[in-house]
Order: C-alpha cells, then sequence, then structure tokens
C-alpha cells in the first residue's frame, strides 16, 4: 500500500522555460537508466527476495525512487510551462510538441516510449542484486551527462541532489549483498 | 584480523575472506559521522562519507528555509537511517537516532500542517473543510509552496 504526501524530496524551482534541457532531462523519467525503471525494478524484485533486510532495502529505495520520478516530472514541467512557440521551435522541442505538448510522457531522450526492458527481475538474489548495483551506477553517470550539459543553476541543483542518491543507493545495495 | 579498526568514515572493510564470483562492496560501518539535518538534505546525503559529487558541483549554499524545507530536511534524516538501518538492523545508535528524528519530523509535519496544508490526505481531518485538492501541489514550485 502507499501513501501520498504531498511534498517533493527536494526542492524544485525553476524559473526559465528550456525545452531543449527538457528533452534530455525527460531521459531519467522514462529512460533506460531513469527513477520509473528504477521504481519498477525494486518495487517488482522484492517477491522473491529470500532476506528480510533485502525485502525492506528494495521496499524503501524502491519507494524513493517514485520519489525521483515526481521530481524528474518536475523538472520537465517547470522547464516546459510557459514556453513560447519561437523559444520550442528554436531549440528543437517540436517532435515533442506535437504529440505532447507541455505534458509529462515517460519516454528516453531519443524519444523512444519507456519500455519495462530496460530492467530485469531474474528472480534470483546475486543477479537481482548485481543488476541493483549496476543500475545505480548507470543512473549516476546519466546524471553526471545531464550536469555536463546543464547551464541553468536551478536545474544543477536538483541534479546533483539526485545523482548523490544513486551514490547512497549504490552503498546500501553493495551493504544488503555482504549481509546477504 | 581485517584492519576493521584503522578504517576512517571515507572507509569500510571487506571481508578478511570473500567469497569468490559474490559482488563485494566495502561495507560502510557508523552512522557517524554525520551531517546536521538541513545540510543532508542540501549534500543529498546524511554521510560524510558517501558525499562524494561530481567534480566541483556542490550546493551552493544550503536550501532556503521554509516550513517546508524544515520538514524536508527532518523526512530526509529520517529516509537516510532508514536506509542504513534496513542493511544495519543491529546498530542501536543509529536506530536511537532515527527514532528521536522520527518524533521530530512529526512535529514539523504539524508545524507545516497548520501553515500550509495537509501533507497526507488524513492531515486534511485537523481542517474545517476538504482542502486537499488545493494548491500547494509542490511540481508547481515555491510560488505554490509558499502560502
Ligand atoms: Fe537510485
Amino acid at each position: 500500500m502507499f501513501v501520498y504526501e504531498k511534498k517533493l524530496q527536494y526542492p524544485v524551482n525553476i524559473k526559465t522555460p528550456n525545452p531543449a534541457m527538457a528533452k534530455y532531462i525527460i531521459s531519467q523519467y522514462g529512460g533506460p537508466d531513469g527513477e520509473l525503471s528504477a521504481s519498477l525494478r525494486y518495487l517488482s524484485q522484492r517477491y522473491s527476495m529470500p532476506y528480510p533486510e533485502l525485502k525492506a532495502v528494495l521496499t524503501d529505495i524502491g519507494v524513493e525512487e517514485l520519489g525521483h520520478l515526481e521530481m524528474v516530472g518536475t523538472i520537465v514541467h517547470q522547464l516546459t510551462r510557459n514556453m513560447t512557440v519561437e523559444q520550442l521551435e528554436k531549440q528543437g522541442f517540436q517532435d515533442y510538441f506535437v504529440d505532447h505538448t507541455a505534458g509529462v510522457y515517460a519516454q528516453a531522450a531519443s524519444g523512444f516510449p519507456y519500455s519495462a526492458a530496460t530492467f530485469q527481475v531474474k528472480g534470483d538474489v546475486i543477479a537481482d542484486l548485481a543488476e541493483d548495483m549496476g543500475a545505480e551506477q548507470k543512473a549516476r553517470v546519466t546524471y553526471d551527462n545531464i550536469l555536463r550539459m546543464c547551464d541553468d543553476p536551478d536545474v544543477i541543483d536538483v541534479i546533483r541532489f539526485l545523482r548523490e542518491r544513486e551514490v547512497v543507493h549504490f552503498q546500501r545495495f553493495g551493504d544488503a549483498s555482504g549481509a546477504g | 584480523m581485517s584492519d576493521k579498526d584503522n578504517c576512517t568514515y571515507k572507509e569500510g572493510p571487506l571481508p578478511s575472506c570473500a567469497p569468490l564470483a559474490v559482488p563485494m562492496l566495502a561495507a560502510q560501518q557508523h552512522s557517524e559521522p554525520a551531517y546536521e539535518s538541513v545540510d543532508a538534505l542540501t549534500k543529498g546525503t546524511l554521510f560524510p562519507g558517501l558525499d562524494l559529487p561530481f567534480m566541483d558541483y556542490v550546493a551552493k549554499g544550503p536550501v532556503e528555509a521554509s516550513p517546508l524545507t524544515e520538514l524536508m530536511a527532518l523526512d530526509f534524516v529520517c529516509q537516510e537511517l532508514a536506509l542504513y538501518l534496513d542493511t544495519h538492523p543491529n546498530d542501536a545508535e543509529a536506530f536511537k537516532k532515527w527514532k528521536s528524528f522520527t518524533a521530530l519530523a512529526k512535529e514539523g509535519r504539524r508545524r507545516y500542517n497548520e501553515m500550509c496544508g495537509p501533507v497526507q490526505r488524513g492531515d486534511t481531518a485537523m481542517f474545517d473543510g476538504w482542502v486537499w485538492p488545493e494548491d500547494p501541489w509542490l511540481w508547481n514550485g515555491r510560488k505554490a509552496g509558499k502560502k
């Protein structure tokens, strides 16, 4: 069961529309190493986990990833609300706009719609935990890459926070592997 | 003998004899040292040993103070300690700290309720009417967050 909290994990307050930036950041919403994949991966792997610590850590990290999904959706929303037709044309946002207007759709930066093929549930403790550690590193690199391209301090601040969470989650899955 | 006692908070021990073909990561040993709550939220971790930013991308300053960020910071410490406790369930000191932060977060939530509205739907019971659908919905940003 889930209970919604009407707050973000970390504040997101973006002042300047930037559809070009939204178009690559959306990959952490519905892309291969994004937050939707992360949450579905962990919340789905729980069922076949044999140890209580692993059930707990997958539940608690999986739920936090849903909070990150909401934060990335918020970034995309704030980067595209109030954008002008000139901005979206100049920044190459037409292909997204024609299908989704200023809505937030789960897709990769390439435009490929979200796919559950981006993660696995193997039903095996070693295989699944090894995937989870890899997944955290891949998400971390995606945020590194976003930081490399991003020049809006309001956005950088949030991406920096989300990236640090991947470092912490990686450590927790590592701690869990040792304990198991 | 392991070098366990010589590890700093930025390091952790590996088992002295680890099984082959199993992924291993040096284990975090203690829930201390730890940042203060607003600092922890700002940095994205409670633990200085895990605070590993990309290049020089560090926070420019603490998150702007408000009833909301105060609650966020307390909830964040609870989350960090909970993840730590999931994998270190026998750390009595961390459990004690989690308990005290859970109490602080509960108070923080009441303060936020009084100033800004419900956090969970059930909080709406302390109001005179069904205010749940009203702003702030936080994806709208600061303008909606400040009432
Ligand atoms: Fe993560």
